[in-house]
Order: structure tokens, then sequence, then C-alpha cells
């Protein structure tokens, strides 16, 4: 085995190598080739974690897999295949959520380092934190299309995973969604929401019909709308036994189903006057008079790459219905369908749905593929990025067992060489960031919000658990009394849920103990209580209180500089109370070099490089040679 | 691009992940691309695997060596039962299992071997991969594939390091798909179309709906009759004239009873893009270096269709295009009701066509027949060339001093050391038929002997 090591590797790094255990969270794109790789390598004991299945859109690069695996565990299929090249390796799979309790800080511990090979920041939030309790080393990793990154997090040595903020998630308001959509991407937010009503899990924060609450319908021109409603009481009570048993009812039958979409619900938005005052108002359709659209459209032929004309939107849209229903009624009474980007049907709806909604309201309309990108979150993905980045991957993997880990680096896969004619650049890892909410020895955080709105729900699900990525937090106010808001154990604080803060009392200055204890984390919240937040915000996190004032300093700064601009336009007065929709994140999320970052990775090459001269760019006019 | 692969899964969602990176013409060039790897080493079947995956349409393996222990350690697609088989054979099976789409073939040859029995066999590749192959080999091999224009990648890896060099004469590129273009929308030389379309609307005229879904593209071009009537004719130039012209659309707005301006996007959008949009038409420096170009200007009947296609856009420069290449025909999303959207789309992509009907006319010309031609794309043609690898290898045409430059500080740590030690190591293994440091008690004899070689 690995004959070749010996002439690379010193006897104790292979000694190391081949007694160290080590844990790989993913079998995706990344994780086949760190399978191969640590194989290669000589790592004889590994355990992998996967929770997804395969699918065919994984084959132009999971090379573990073939068409028949398609629907058959990740996990397990990788470690078959990569034990059909190497049988001398031990490796575990687990076909599972790392995210589960089956995996506390003592599973961690089992292992001398891990590796993540993981698509979405719910996941690495996570190991992050069970890595910081366990105090594991853990290799961070992501790519997307031709980039990629490569870092290693330490406690209390290095930056951890949530040190610096990530860009939030693009969010837009319920009303622009379901009343006055503007660009495409309303419209296949509203259709995705659509399919869940009709087919998946049916969440009130996925309405699809007109919204009598627009904050535009507040004064006296809502009134109007208001009375309007009133006489409209039998759309109303259609809509009041939810969407999808009205659809069932009427054996989703498409014209019905049609006409209530796309003919009633808009002339019932039609009747809320005001929001058509400076708006060209939407066109309802009816199922019998189509019009004759021409899309002009360059790529004729492939389905995916031209627009579809309403009336073909339309049979697509019958075909799904029939198609979805039957998938519907295999699951059985209580079933549901859940929507996925590669499942044909699911994403020829949300096309069709999305692109007769944008004809409706005059918004340009778009190729399914296009929409799939949108819709999906997709993040392209090649073989050949992944296998870099898994590469990269061991070599610090390697440095840790060499006991070197203050030599490890933060990697970054470039699509062009930078200036120095470096694809891959090095850069020095960050010291933990002072103030950040998950590794300091205290950690606490900022929410501002209003606290008469917020309920105990929305502190539960948005704020504990995505926004702060908890798994099963348990919260009680630190008000001497140890008052229990939230807690893990099941049945015990249901109740709670409906109720807002200030019924417990919580206003601006409270603390809130939040604890997680599969993640060993606690986190103490203080509460800032606002009648209005910025961009109709629900809520907003911010590392602690001096960060606050400091924010809204500048702001009231920003506010009276823009007040001497009499030009400026008059930003919409919204209220704040309305929830706001979440599109999916992206599949595979990372951190893209930050501009500090380039710029001390370029610092610290020029440091070293001072004393002699630098005159790459001289030599390689012809030779052009780049620097991996 | 066959929609069905064979296995009989859809070709679309297979590749999905990478249609979104390169796109079809992209792929459609890859899976008519047959690739020949010399050598089925570790580093050849893991160049192999990342191009078969995404399904290039065939690959073909020449190596001579039988499966070793060695190979099985390290090489993924070498399995112990096939030690002592044919190295090629096994890796062509397992290889071949990655994706039906890919044809797999073999010969169990040596390639010096082969490069004297049939020296042609490599003609007939898109590109050759040669990992691990000794000087002597690399250079007979590298003439044979230089003279026929075919490009050869050489890599060698040697532990921790390696290196990869593209040997090419002439590669030429259509749609480089380069990561960030300004939008083709020639505010500052406005043609025919774009001027009677903007001339027919009206901005004052119209009610608040369609005023507020004029798209700002129209609105920019209407403040811009505006400013240059105040300004001799010239538009903004610097960033205070900027600044001015985005204060004067401002004022644009529309306002309510009160005097307060309304919310209109379109105009929110019109002065974002002022800085973006009302750059010069210009021809980027690769374009302008390939009018250049010897075989631009010397055309004759040996000359690539590529060639003729840049003559021709040149000739469109300096004639009818007076300066500028041909109109890229698209424009961005905006806020805008989809009717006067898909009019002014028309508008470009009516130039574009125009545009394109006039080069296709001076291809016609400067050839009798060739096919369609993809000027619309002109801004994005490149051509790579590189040395033969003759010349580098030759120590006259070497290019020692600037590399000795590199080494001479002994301290120092310029990777272009790792070039110098991998050449002497090639040379050791010529002399001495093994690796230097392969033995153990050899390691520190060999660091003496390797340190002889001198090849600049
Ligand atoms: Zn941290």
């Amino acid at each position: 085995m690995a004959a070749a090591l010996p002439h690379v590797l010193s006897a104790e790094l292979q000694k190391r190598v081949n007694e160290c255990k080590l844990l790989v969270v993913g079998a995706g794109g990344i994780g086949c080739e760190l399978l191969k790789n640590l194989v290669l390598t000589g790592f004889k004991n590994i355990e992998v974690i996967d929770l997804d299945t395969i699918d065919v859109s994984n084959l132009n690069r999971q090379f573990l897999f073939r068409k028949e695996h398609v629907g058959k565990s990740k996990s397990q299929v990788a470690k078959n295949s990569a034990l059909s090249f190497n049988p001398e390796t031990n490796i575990v799979a687990y076909h599972d959520s790392i995210t589960s309790s089956d995996y506390g800080t003592n599973f961690f511990r089992n292992f001398d380092i891990v590796m993540n090979a993981l698509d979405n920041r719910a996941a690495r939030n996570h190991v992050n934190r069970m890595c910081l309790a366990a105090d594991i080393p853990l290799v961070e990793s992501g790519t997307a299309g031709y980039l990629g990154q490569v870092t290693v997090i330490k406690k209390s040595l290095t930056e951890c995973y949530e040190c610096q903020p990530k860009a939030r998630q693009k969010t837009f308001p319920g009303c622009t969604i379901r009343n006055t959509p503007s660009e495409p991407i309303h419209c296949i937010v509203w259709s995705k929401h659509l399919f869940n009503q009709l087919f998946g899990e049916e969440d009130p924060d996925q309405d699809v019909s007109p919204d009598t609450e627009d904050p535009e319908l507040a004064g006296d021109a809502g009134e109007s709308a208001m009375k309007e409603k009133s006489s409209s009481d039998a759309v109303e009570a259609v809509e009041r036994k939810s969407t999808r048993a009205w659809a069932m009812e009427s054996g989703h039958d498409p014209k019905k189903l049609f006409n209530k979409l796309f003919r009633d619900d808009i002339k019932y938005l039609l009747s809320m006057e005001t929001l058509w005052k400076k708006r060209k108002p939407p066109i309802p359709l009816d199922w019998e008079n189509l019009p004759d659209t021409e899309v002009g459209t360059e790529e004729a032929g492939i389905r995916d790459q031209r627009l579809w004309a309403i009336k073909e939107c339309c049979s697509v849209f019958s075909n799904c219905l029939n198609g979805l229903k039957d998938e519907l009624s295999k699951q059985g009474e209580g079933g549901m369908l859940v929507w996925d980007k590669d499942d044909m049907l699911a994403m020829d709806f949300v096309t069709c749905t999305a692109n007769i909604r944008a004809y409706i309201f005059g918004i340009a309309q778009k190729t399914r593929f296009d929409i799939k990108s949108m819709a999906g979150n997709i993040i392209p993905a090649i073989a050949t990025t992944n296998a870099v980045i898994a590469g990269l991957i061991v070599m610090e993997g390697l440095k840790i067992l060499n006991g070197d880990i203050e030599k490890c680096k933060t990697v970054y896969l470039n699509r062009q060489p930078n200036p120095r004619k470096k694809l891959l650049v090095p850069c020095t890892l960050d010291k933990p960031n002072p103030k950040c909410y998950v590794c300091v020895a205290k950690p606490e955080a900022t929410v501002v919000c209003n606290t008469d709105k917020i309920t105990i729900r929305t502190l539960e699900d948005k704020i504990l658990k995505v926004a702060l990525g908890m798994v099963a937090p348990d919260v009680e106010i630190d008000d001497g009394k140890g008052t229990i808001l939230i807690s893990s154990e099941e049945g015990e604080t249901e109740g709670n849920a409906d109720k807002i803060l200030s019924g417990f009392g919580i206003n601006d200055g409270s603390r809130l103990k939040c604890d997680d204890f599969l993640q060993n984390y606690s986190l103490v919240l203080n509460v800032a209580h606002r009648e209005k937040l910025d961009e109709d915000k629900e809520f907003e996190l911010v590392g602690d209180m001096s960060e606050l004032q400091a924010k809204e300093e500048e702001e009231t700064e920003k506010k009276r500089e823009e007040n001497k601009d009499d030009n400026q336009s008059k930003t919409n007065d919204v209220s704040d109370d309305e929830d706001l929709m979440v599109v999916d994140e992206p599949e595979e999320v990372i951190c893209q070099p930050v501009v500090s970052r380039k710029r001390k990775a370029e610092d610290e090459l020029t440091s070293s490089d001072t004393p002699k001269k630098v005159k790459v760019s001289d030599v390689q006019e012809e030779e052009d040679i780049v620097v991996l | 691009m066959a929609s069905t692969g064979k296995d009989g899964s859809d070709k679309n969602n297979k590749y999905d992940r990478q249609l979104r990176l390169w796109g079809d013409h992209g792929q459609a060039a890859l899976e008519s691309a047959r690739v020949c790897l010399v050598n089925a080493t570790a580093t050849g079947t893991e160049i192999l695997k990342n191009l078969i995956l995404p399904g290039i349409g065939s690959f073909t393996i020449v190596d001579g060596h039988k499966v070793q222990g060695e190979d099985v350690g390290n090489n993924f697609f070498l399995t112990k039962d096939s030690l002592g088989e044919s190295r090629a054979k096994v890796a062509t099976e397992l290889l071949g299992e990655l994706n039906p789409d890919a044809t797999g073939d073999f010969v169990e040859d040596h390639p010096e071997k082969l490069l004297q029995s049939n020296p042609s066999f490599f003609n007939t590749f898109t590109l050759v991969i040669a990992t691990n192959l000794c000087e002597r080999t690399l250079l007979q091999l590298s003439k044979q594939l230089w003279t026929n224009n075919v490009p050869l990648l050489v890599c060698r890896c040697y532990g921790f390091i390696g290196y990869m060099r593209l040997a090419v004469r002439e590669h030429t590129v259509i749609e480089s798909h380069p990561d960030n273009t300004h939008e083709d929308l020639r505010l500052d030389r406005q043609f025919d179309g774009l001027v009677s379309y903007c001339d027919s609307l009206d901005l004052d005229s119209m009610n608040k709906k369609d005023h507020s879904h004029t798209p700002w593209l129209v609105i920019l071009y209407k403040y811009l009759q505006v400013w240059k009537q105040q300004h001799n004719g010239e538009a903004p130039k610097n960033y205070k004239e900027k600044t001015q012209f985005k204060e004067l659309i401002k004022q644009g707005i529309r306002k309510n009873e009160e005097g307060v301006p309304e919310v209109e996007e379109n105009f929110d959008e019109a002065v974002k893009s002022v800085n973006t949009s009302l750059v010069a038409t210009n021809i980027p420096s690769n374009v302008k270096s390939l009018f250049e170009d010897p075989c631009c200007k010397q055309l004759n009947s040996d000359s690539k269709p590529f060639w003729i296609l840049v003559r021709a856009i040149q000739q469109f420069v300096e004639g009818e295009g007076k300066g500028a290449l041909p109109v890229r025909g698209t424009i961005p999303d905006m806020t805008a009701d989809s009717e006067r959207y898909i009019q002014l789309q028309q508008v470009y992509r009516n130039q574009a066509a125009e545009d394109v009907a006039i080069v296709t006319n001076k291809v016609h010309d400067l050839v009798q027949s060739l096919g369609r031609v993809r000027s619309k794309n002109a801004a994005f043609l490149r051509v790579v060339r590189c040395r033969s690898l003759e010349e580098e290898y030759n120590s006259a045409t070497a290019q020692s001093q600037e590399i000795e430059s590199h080494i001479a500080d002994e301290d120092s740590d310029d990777e272009v050391v790792f070039y110098v030690l991998l050449r002497a190591v090639d040379k050791f293994y010529e002399e001495f038929n093994r690796f230097p440091g392969w033995y153990n008690d050899q390691v520190e004899p060999d660091i003496p002997r390797l340190k002889e070689f001198r090849f600049l």
C-alpha cells in the first residue's frame, strides 16, 4: 500500500497518518475527491457522514457514483466504491444528518481531525460549534464553479467559521411576492410557494393569495380595499379553506386552479386600487381565452433554453398538475412532496406558473434554464475544482498531524492567476474575533426587534435556529426568576409559541440565556427594542450593544446628510410587521476572499519576498508559467 | 449536443452544473474532443478522470508499462488484482466506467516506439497529455505535435512538487467567456435604430405608469440629449460632470401634488448606470493585437477560418463600423414594461444582425464559403501561443539568464527553483535510470550528482 509514500512523508508523519482517525462530513463533490485522496495518502480510519442520496446531476463530478446508484445513500455508495478500489482501509459510513443528537461532543472527540466537505451554511455552523466544543481541529472547504477555498479552524488559535458575519440571504417582503411583484425572482418565489401550498409542507409564511394587510393599503386608501374585501367574501371563504384543501376537492382541475390563481386572485388584487396608482396594473387571464404570445428568442428548439409562449405554459401547467397529483397520491394520506430543482415536474411547474404570473404583471419572462438557476440557487460545480480543493484539504491535514498547525493557511483557488501569477493564493490564518458570538469564552449577541410583534416561535425558528445556527435551543430569561421561554424537551413550552416577547416582560435591555446542549453552546442574547427597523426587516442581529450604537449614530448622520438633498426620493414608508420571504441559500456557500484578506495575502508575500528581486513577470512573457 | 447520453440519462440533467459554467458551445467542444494520455500515472489518470466526468468524446491511453505495486498504492484507477497486467488496459477500463458517454481506447506500447513506428498516430487528437515522460521522448513527441498544431500538455510530478506546461503553436478562441464585461450599449455612438426608437418616445407626455416603466436606457439617452445641448454636444466626461449628469436625471423624477418626488425605480436604475454605461465604446486590447497579427494581415489559402473572421471584423471596424466592433446585441435586465423592453431589445438585436450580415459578406468575399459567423462575440476573440518545447530545452534558445536570476539567491523561495530541479531530475533519470534519492542509502551521495547537471 501507498508504496511511493516513504519518499514523501517522514516516518513519524506516516505513522501518524496510519494511526489517526478522521471524520469526513459530506460525501458529495468535495467528499468523493477527498475520500480518494485520503485512501491514497494512507489514512486507515475514516468515518464519513452524509444525509443525501445520489442524484443524476451529481454524476458529472462525484466520481464514486454511477447511474445505477441514483437514489442510494451517498455515504454508503462512496464507502463501497472507495473500498472496491482500496479494500485495506476502514471506512465507516453514516447515512444521517450531522446535526442529529446522535453525534454529540463525545462523538467528535473520537477524531483527530474533522474535514468538512459540505454544501450548506447551517451544517457548517453546526460542525464549527461541535469542533470548538470538542476542541478538535477542523479543515473547512467550499467550491463554486472555478473558485474554491480551504481553511483551518482551531479553538483559541484561529478564527472560527462564524467569526466574520456572512452575507445574509436575500429576502423579499411578503406583500411584494403576493401583491406587487416587479422582478422575475418575485414570480419564481411565488411559484415555489404555490408548489408547497398545493403539494408540499404548508407554511403560513408562504401564502400565495392576495395579501389584504399590505402596508400600502394603510390609511383611507386601504379602507376602500377593505370594503371591497367584504364584498368578495365568497372568494375569501374559498381562501380560508386553504389552497391545498380546495385544490384537492377540485381534483387539481387545471382550469379551476388556473382561473382561481390567474384570474380571480388577480381581479381581487386589482380591486386594491391604491396598489396600482403608481404601478402598471396586472392583466387577469382566462383559461378559455388565452393570449397568443409570440416570444422572440434566438435558440429555438432546446426546451430549456427558449421562452415558452403562454399557451405552452398552460399545457405544461395542466400536465404538471396531473403528474404531481399522482405523485402526491402515491404518498398516501397526509403525504407531501418536497420541491426539488432537479425534479422534472417540480421544475416545470415553477417555470410555467412563474412565467404566467410574469406575463400578467408585465415582467420579463425567463427560460426554464434560467429559472432553475434562480429557483434552485444553483452553484456551478465541476470535478476539477473539487479535486484541487480536496488535495489542499489533505495538505492542511498533514500539517496538523505533523504538529505544524501554526503553519496552516487559508488557500483560495482563483479562476485567473493574480498579478503575481498565482492561481492558488495562501493567506495567514486570522486570530479569533474577540467579538465573535460563537467562539469567545462568554458569547453575547444583540437582537434588534419590536418586542410587541415578535413571537416566541419567531425567536426560536428564525432568530435562534436560522440566524444563530442553534439546533435545539433552551431559553430562559435572565430576570432572576429563571422564567423558561423555550425548552428543547418536547411538550414543555409549546404553549408559548404564539405569545409575543413583551408578554413575558421582555423589553429593551432584557437578557435571554440561550443554551444548545448538543452544541455545548451558551449565548446571552440581549434584546434591543425598536418600533421600526430599516428595510422592512423583522429583526436584526448585531454583535454587541456598542456596535448597535455606532451603527445607529452613523445612520442618523447619513439621514441628516440625505435630508439636505431635496432631490432625494422618499423611501417607501412600509410598516414593520410583515413577514419576510426567504429564498433558499446557495448550495455551496463559500466565503469569497474579501478585499482585506486579499491585501493581506499580497502583503504577506511581498514582505517575505522583499530581499530578492521580483522579476517573475519578465521571464514569463513567453513561457507564461502559472504558479499553482 | 445530443440530449440523451449512452446510459439513457438526460444530458441536460447530468451536465446541468457545468453547463452553467461553459454553456452549450463549450459542452459541444468538449464532446467533440479526442484526448490522448501518454502514461497512465497517478497524475495522468487524475487528469483524465476530470475530463471524462464532464463528457469528452473519447480518450486513448498510450502506455507500455505493466501495473506494479507502487502504481496500486498511488493510483486510484489501478487495483491490486491487476498487478502485472497492461497499465493502459486496466486504467482504460476503470476510467471508462466513470462516464459511458466517453469512449475509451488504449495502445499497449511505449510512446517512443509508437513515435517511430507510427508518428502520425498522434496527429488525430484534439489534445495530447504526457505525464512523466523522459526528456528525449518528450522532445520527439512535441516536435511531431507542433508541426501538426496539436496542443501538448506536459506534466511532471515529484512528491509534493510538480509542473505543467502547455505547448501549442496556436490556439484560437471565439468565445472566451470573460468574467466581467461591460454591456455594449453604444450610448456614445448611437446607431440609427436606437436614435429613432428613443426619439419616438416622449417622457413629458407619458402617463404616470408609462413614465415609471420607461427602460433606463431610454432615460439615459433622453438626458444625454439634454446634457449635450447644454455642453456643446459633449457627453459628461469626468467624475464631476457625471455627478452633475446624475443630478440632471434625478430632476426628471415626477413629483406628486405636494412636490415630493415619486418612487421611480427606472430613474434610480438610470442614475446607478451612469458610470458603467457612459464608457467609451472601444476595442479590447486582445482584439486589437489580433488585428495587428501577421496571420490577420497576410491571409493566404492556408489561413484558418479564425483568421479570416478576424480580418473580416477588422475590415468592418475600419469601414462600416467607423472604428467600433459589431454591436453585441444584448441588453441587461431592467425595470420596464415587457412591451417596451422587448422593443428595445429588438432595436439592439436588429443592429447586431445588420452588423453580422456585413461581416458575413466580408468573409464571403475573403473566401468562398464558411459556416456560421459569430461576430457578435467579437470582443471575446483570443489567441494563445506558446514557445515550443524544443526552444525551451535547447540551451541556445532557453531563457537561461532570466532563470538564473531567479535562482541566484540561495535562500530564495521562488518557485522557478522547482522548475530547475525537476529538469535536473529528468537528466538524472536519463543517466542513472532511477530517480535521485530513490534508495534510502543513496540520498546523500545523490545530492552532488544532481547538482552536476547544468543544462543551461
Ligand atoms: Zn468565532
